[in-house]
């Protein structure tokens, strides 16, 4: 095992070297940075020229000057790596600093978003294999998949930035919207339970009028303006949280979980206005925390008490249901948080933005406003990305999980009894999650290579903007500098899902073969 | 389905209830003060003086916060600053010509520290060769060492004809500059006021603002160390001024030293490539009254234009400056609430034909070239002749801007009285008389005079055409249709890195736009010069050379009219260049926002801030 990955790590240094000399030739040889004063009128040009070359070491061969810029990188192991200047006069040290929090901050959400979507809906389509759900979602995800996301970005921002803000100052939805809203709902959910004729359009009915019916009443009490869930609502949603969690983790007919999640559930209404207390006048990300930790707890000893044998899944489905009602507890804060963000000058009624990092006139101490603004400029990039990456997931994981459901051990399953929920998602779902894994620790690496059109249509500044700049300006040492970590990334993650593959499986051993 | 019925008929009545609830909710009405600024690229310092800071963005950005003597409008007119001060020539010979520089009384910095005569000190350090070479502070000019202030204003007009330091007078607040000849455009070489005190402090290590005493002690000892050609002291404040400003991030822990300016406008914080903010000056006094409503300007850096369009829709934005093309202005004018100002540009696109070797290049052995005498001549003419340039007009620039004229001199821009007076009688009514059709049957004569069969076989042409740009490739294929007509057969060379092969013998004609930063009596003068620093045509024409050696001198508007028709008169006659089309710009303004008026140069969108109003 050690020696297989100190192997690994010898073979990544070979090969950043050679693909770094390369790249950073052929990047030289491709353009020539002094083009812009060769077009130039100024009288001085050629005093610009001779400063440029200076500043540039234009006067080195590339393949000599690869080595000027070696010699720093490889700082690194006597702990003051160089990466050198950008052509702006900034060390591409503190660039990359500076880029990776904004990517990640970008890129992370949609991802994560992506692969929880991707591959519940994935795993929903294998069960309803070849039904009208699978159909659509088929159809679906390989439209996202094939959209390109400058196009996807300008109709999010067309509809959900810009018309909606206009929406927002007149919110009333017309009669039409509502209807098609109301159809949609049925429609999706009608799909996904499937079933007979009769239940189809039982679901679709019900779904129809529920969603239709919350639209108006939202529409009624104008609570795009003033949204929020309130005390009742956010325990409902934690009752449906329990139920939920617990069914899909150990059965609904195991009492003792439902209980202790149950449990949770009355805590976490219980929770709700000191919650909201701490949170107004104790602001910041400690209060968060405190909430967090105070409801987990909770979770842990009503999985305890609740519990006589087999505590570790009981304990785990309490927790669960902690954590994500707590999460609906925040969500609440912020919807209560939407009023005074649209009301401050800087925002002035049009909530979402289609542009950059943050409002650079919104001037609040307000922790919840503030945290508002960064949530709502990241909302249409996540969506766009999103969109466009979880179509993936839902093959892929819709692929293993069919697969993985023709097993001889899944019919031994379900030959000796067991419940269908157990088949699928102790027997079927966790090896689906085997080859899965390694694509996400992949992904998570291409992540960090920033998206760079993503970041381009967004205004944002991260690694893909970065790259760009690099290309566009000759910038050899800024290049080379996203090159660096990316490269270096993306070789540590395939060491990495194999470790991870080889843990997960046992089937398979690293090192074997060598 | 009698309860599905209902059910909508009770959403029907909820909904139009909820529009009553909602109809009596009040409009929202807010008196901005706000500009939100779009820019392209983003800042990459504070002192645009630097060969990693200088763009115009950053321009843009120092000039509301610096006023200096003069100003270029939005018509490309250099405008005196007389609140600030004023200048004159005081001495006006053949060999010594002296021009004086004196601040008004009263005008301060923005830590209150009053503006004198001294702080015009640092221009001369930072444009002289001389002065750099004799204080130890190092050759601009060398290849290895960088000077201590290593800026890029060497070597230019004023280093290569100022005499001596600048003197101060007695009551300090005038400079007298000597030149050794008159030169033209002199009121663009004048001095700048720079915060020397606050550079003084930080150079040493000073952290946070003096009080008036201790600065205008900081600024004697800068004084004192500019006469006595300190290197000492000077390389530390180079050291300040080549690298401390080459910041992105400004916040609160930012050394205020840094923010010291005398504009209407100061910095009051900056995000790393996203965005700079700036807040109303209260003791701005160098420049025209604020008469408007202003107190923050934004600029926001967006680099993708749909991008910025749609912020522009969304109320992100006020004003939205980008490039031109007829889709995107076409979306811009579809947005409500905002007007469309068409702008011109600084760049004037044109087509080139090759004449004779450039220096350090293969001998040029082509069709244009002047060795061939008239044949050569004839070809050029009937190429020239050849340029749909109407039509280029018409399909090209006309949905953007709605200018369907070309551009017939290659001296003077388009909207000046000179202009049509130069236009008139410069010879380029050679390539204006008659229809396209009319000149392409002159030009299928010169050509069929040397290649009777030029229509069969047609004369191949090779053109560098650059890449990555789409108005250029449909330019080129309106042109190649059309020389078609004519038995030219245009063989284009599609090249991303096209500037670097400018004057390549390889080429017979070249087509991209010449950008000026300024208006200068020279304007083109590199170009036609014989040794011309951008004559990548091998063009030489002794004539031509003795009228541009004369315009270094200061001349008067007819003069100067005359001289650059006599200059284009000639050129013409060698058939080498013609011009197009000025590149148009567009800008797109918040329609509440009165009195934004984008100019062409340099600072182009903010020269008139202190109008600005909502």
């Amino acid at each position: 095992m050690f020696a297989f990955i100190m192997r690994r790590l010898g073979v990544l240094g070979v090969i950043l070297m050679g693909s770094s000399f390369i790249l950073y030739n052929l990047a030289a040889y491709s353009g020539d940075p002094l083009a812009d004063l060769k077009t130039s009128t100024d009288p001085n040009r050629d005093f610009l020229m001779i400063s440029l070359s200076r500043e540039l070491q234009l006067d080195v061969p590339p393949p000599a000057r690869y080595f000027l810029w070696l010699k720093g990188v490889l700082g690194l192991f006597v702990g003051h790596a160089n990466f050198g200047m950008t052509r702006e006069g900034a060390t591409v040290g503190a660039d990359l600093a500076q880029a990776i929090p904004v990517t990640l901050r970008l890129v992370l959400a949609s991802t994560i978003l992506a692969i929880v979507m991707g591959i519940g809906i994935g795993v929903v389509t294998a069960l309803r294999q070849y039904s009208r759900f699978d159909y659509s979602m088929t159809f679906v995800s390989f439209l996202m998949f094939s959209l390109p996301i400058f196009w996807v970005a300008v109709l999010l921002k067309q509809y959900l930035a810009i018309s909606f803000n206009n929406f927002l100052r007149e919110p009333n939805v017309p009669l039409k919207g509502l209807f098609l809203l109301a159809l949609a709902s049925g429609i999706f959910w009608a799909s996904v339970i499937g079933g007979t004729r009769k239940t189809f359009w039982t679901v679709f009915g019900t779904a129809t009028l529920i969603a239709g019916g919350m639209v108006a009443i939202m529409d009624a009490m104008n609570w795009f303006l003033h949204p929020g869930l309130g005390p009742i609502i956010v325990g409902g949603l934690s009752v449906g949280i329990a139920y939920g969690v617990t069914q899909l983790s150990v059965g609904i007919t195991n009492k003792a979980a439902l209980r202790a999640s149950l449990t949770v559930s009355a805590a976490t209404l219980l929770v709700y206005y000191p919650a909201n207390w701490v949170f107004d006048n104790h602001q910041g990300a400690l209060g968060v925390f405190a909430i967090f930790s105070i409801l987990i707890t909770v979770g842990v000893f009503a999985g305890i008490s609740f519990s006589k044998i087999d505590r570790g899944p009981i304990i785990r489905t309490a927790v669960l249901t902690a954590f994500l009602s707590s999460i609906i507890i925040v969500v609440d804060k912020f919807m209560q948080t939407w009023q005074p963000y649209m009301e401050t000058d800087a925002i002035n009624y049009r909530p979402v933005p289609t542009i950059g990092q943050r409002s650079d006139l919104l001037d609040t101490q307000d922790f919840w406003v503030s945290n508002l603004d960064l949530v709502m400029h990241l909302f249409l990039p996540t969506v766009a990305l999103t969109l466009i990456s979880f179509a993936g997931y839902i093959r892929y994981s819709r692929g293993t999980l069919l697969e993985v459901l023709n097993q001889d051990y899944i019919r031994t399953a379900r030959a000796k009894g067991l419940t269908e929920r157990t088949v699928i998602m102790r027997h079927a779902f966790r090896n689906t999650m085997i080859p899965l894994t390694t694509i996400m620790v992949v992904d998570f690496a291409g992540v960090i290579g920033g998206a760079l059109i993503t970041e381009r249509v967004f205004g944002w500044s991260g690694m893909g903007t970065l790259f760009y700049r690099g290309i566009l300006s000759f910038d050899l040492n800024l290049l080379m500098g996203v090159f660096f970590v990316t490269s270096t990334l993306s070789v540590l993650a395939n060491l990495v899902a194999d470790l991870l593959y080889s843990a997960l499986d046992p089937r398979i051993r690293v090192g074997s073969g060598a | 389905m009698k309860l599905q019925r209902s059910a909508k008929f009770a959403l029907a009545i909820t909904a139009s209830a909820a529009l009553a609830v909602s109809l009596l909710t009040p409009a929202q009405a807010a008196t901005r003060s706000t500009v939100i600024l779009h820019e392209t690229n983003a800042i990459t310092g504070l002192n645009c003086s630097l060969s990693a800071t200088n763009s115009t963005t950053c321009s843009a950005v120092s000039y509301l916060q610096g006023m200096g003597f003069n100003y270029y409008n939005n018509k490309k007119e250099l405008v005196k600053n007389t609140v600030f001060g004023s200048y004159k020539i005081v001495k006006n010979t053949k060999t010594d010509f002296r021009t004086s520089w004196t601040v008004n009384p009263g005008r301060v910095w923005s830590d209150g520290t009053p503006i004198t005569g001294e702080d015009l000190l640092l221009s001369h350090v930072l444009q002289s060769d001389a002065y750099s070479i004799a204080a130890g502070l190092g050759d601009p000019k060398s290849k290895t060492a960088k000077p201590a202030f290593n800026g890029l204003g060497y070597s230019g007009v004023y280093a290569d004809n100022i005499v001596g330091e600048p003197t101060l007078s007695a009551d300090k607040m005038t400079v007298t500059l000597r030149f050794k000849k008159p030169i033209a455009n002199w009121d663009l070489y004048g001095p700048g006021p720079a915060s020397v005190h606050a550079l003084v402090l930080m150079a040493e290590g000073k952290k946070a603002l003096g009080t008036v005493a201790e600065n205008e002690a900081a600024r004697d000892r800068f004084v004192a160390a500019f006469n006595a050609k300190d290197s000492v002291l000077l390389k530390k404040i180079g050291k300040v001024w080549s690298e401390d400003f080459t910041i992105t991030t400004v916040d609160k822990t930012t050394n205020p030293l840094l923010l010291v300016s005398n504009g209407g406008f100061i910095l009051d914080s900056a995000v790393a490539k996203t965005s700079v903010t700036l807040k109303k000056n209260p003791k701005y006094n160098s420049g025209p009254a604020m008469s408007g409503s202003i107190d923050t300007v934004v600029f926001k850096f967006i680099g993708d234009g749909t991008a910025a369009a749609q912020a522009l829709a969304n109320g992100e934005l006020d004003v939205y400056a980008g490039q031109a093309t007829a889709d995107g202005v076409a979306a811009l004018k579809k947005i409500s609430a905002v007007n469309v100002v068409g702008v011109e540009q600084v760049a004037y696109e044109h087509w080139d034909l090759h004449y004779d070797t450039v220096v350090d290049e293969a001998p040029y052995t082509g069709l244009f070239s002047v060795k061939d005498g008239a044949k050569s001549l004839a070809l050029r003419q009937a190429f020239l002749l050849g340029i749909p340039r109407d039509e280029i007009m018409e399909k090209l620039i006309a949905p953007i801007n709605g200018v369907t004229t070309p551009l017939s001199s290659t001296w003077v821009s388009p909207g000046s009285a000179l202009y049509s007076k130069v236009i008139a009688a410069n010879g380029s009514s050679f390539l204006t008389r008659g229809t396209q059709a009319s000149r392409n049957l002159t030009a299928l004569n010169l050509v069929k005079k040397y290649y009777p069969n030029a229509l069969k076989s047609p004369v191949k042409v090779r053109v560098l055409v650059p890449g990555n740009n789409p108005r250029r490739a449909s330019e080129f294929a309106l042109a190649k249709a059309n020389m078609a007509k004519i038995g030219f057969d245009l063989v284009g060379d599609v090249r991303t890195d096209w500037p670097s092969l400018l004057g390549n013998s390889n080429y017979d004609a070249y087509f991209f736009a010449w950008v000026a930063s300024s208006v200068t009596q020279r304007q083109s003068a590199e170009v036609f010069d014989t040794n011309g620093g951008n004559n990548i045509l091998g063009y030489s024409n002794p004539a031509v050379d003795g009228i541009i050696a004369t315009l270094d001198t200061p001349l008067s508007e007819a003069i100067l009219g005359a001289k650059y028709i006599a200059i284009e008169r000639l050129t013409n006659a060698d058939a080498i260049t013609t011009g197009v089309f000025v590149h148009p710009g567009v800008v797109a303004v918040n329609k509440d926002l009165k009195n934004v008026k984008p100019g062409p140069l340099s600072p182009q969108m903010v020269w008139n801030f202190w109008e600005w109003t909502y």
